[in-house]
């Protein structure tokens, strides 16, 4: 009788428990890493068409406020009152060339709440702001509709 | 018959994981594509008081374009109405014949209006060919 392999009943399928505990340990790497990567505080950000890259804003040192929808405001990640912006901000650009201030703001806070903080911003002599917002999905024409 | 559990030795001895590792794929690729996303935003200035410069600024004021947002979401360029669509071009319009450089203009916004509307209005501002975006806060107003 000729020689025949036996395809199919040797090593049919490869052992593959290895390579599922190491996708688990990465898989609970990067579910830890995620919400640490996130710099200030989780909003709601207004969604807009055309913003730009603002890579700044990703570093440990940025200057960054962050408003929620009732009015609260974070300096990255610690609450702090309205009065206290002016001397964080003077604090922070003391000896800084690039004196930029980020304002991340819920989409449905109040204008008003943004506009004293701005003004705070701009006593500390910062005059540059960055407005932090999500890029739209689809493009966005017309009036926004209110509480959306 | 009774149920037999453990039985025989050999069938079933390593439950099938292979769709385990299916789902584990899926929600790694979904984890990596959710971190590298770089914050975006709008760029705007707020201008400082200078008081020397005062004067000069009273000249620019005719041509300066503000561009309001009511409480009900309606918009003003100066003192005109336009609406949401009318706000881009009108605009281009204005700022096309200026000079690069020149090219500002200023936002000021009811303080109950949403800051979704204000947002809106600065992107489709620099989207325009408006190069610097204003905020007019209250102190600005007041020329403190």
């Amino acid at each position: 009788m000729a020689y025949k392999p036996k395809v199919g009943s040797t090593m049919s399928e490869p052992n593959v428990i290895p390579m599922a505990d190491i996708m688990l340990v990465l898989l609970i790497i990067m579910m830890v890493i995620t919400p640490m990567l996130q710099k200030g505080v989780s909003v709601d950000m207004a969604k807009v068409n055309n913003p730009v890259d603002m890579h700044a804003a990703d570093k440990d040192n940025a200057i960054l406020f962050s408003i929620t929808r009732d009015g609260t405001i974070y300096f990255r990640t610690t609450k702090i009152s309205l009065s206290q912006v002016t001397d964080k901000v003077k604090n922070e650009v003391k000896n800084r060339l690039n004196k930029i201030v980020f304002i991340k703001s819920d989409a449905r806070a109040k204008y008003g709440d943004v506009v004293s903080v701005v003004d705070d911003v701009r006593a500390a002599g910062v005059e540059q702001i960055g407005l932090l917002t999500a890029k739209a999905e689809k493009p966005l024409t017309g009036a926004p509709s209110p509480g959306s | 018959m009774a149920m037999q559990v453990g039985g025989k030795k050999g069938a079933m001895s390593d439950p099938n994981i292979v769709p385990l590792i299916d789902v584990l794929l899926v929600l790694i690729i979904i984890f990596m594509a959710i971190t590298p996303t770089t914050p975006k935003g709008l760029h705007a200035q707020v201008p400082l008081p200078a008081p020397p410069n005062q004067k000069q600024q009273q000249q620019l004021n005719t041509r300066t374009i503000v561009v309001q947002v009511a409480q009900d979401g309606s918009l003003k360029i100066n003192q005109d109405p336009v609406t949401w669509t009318q706000l881009g071009p009108k605009l281009e319009a204005v700022f096309k014949e200026r000079a690069p450089g020149d090219r500002v203009a200023f936002i000021k916004g009811d303080k109950n209006v949403q800051f979704d509307f204000v947002a809106r209005a600065i992107d489709i501002m620099t989207s325009s060919g408006v190069e610097k975006v204003g905020l007019l806060t209250k102190k600005v107003e007041e020329g403190q």
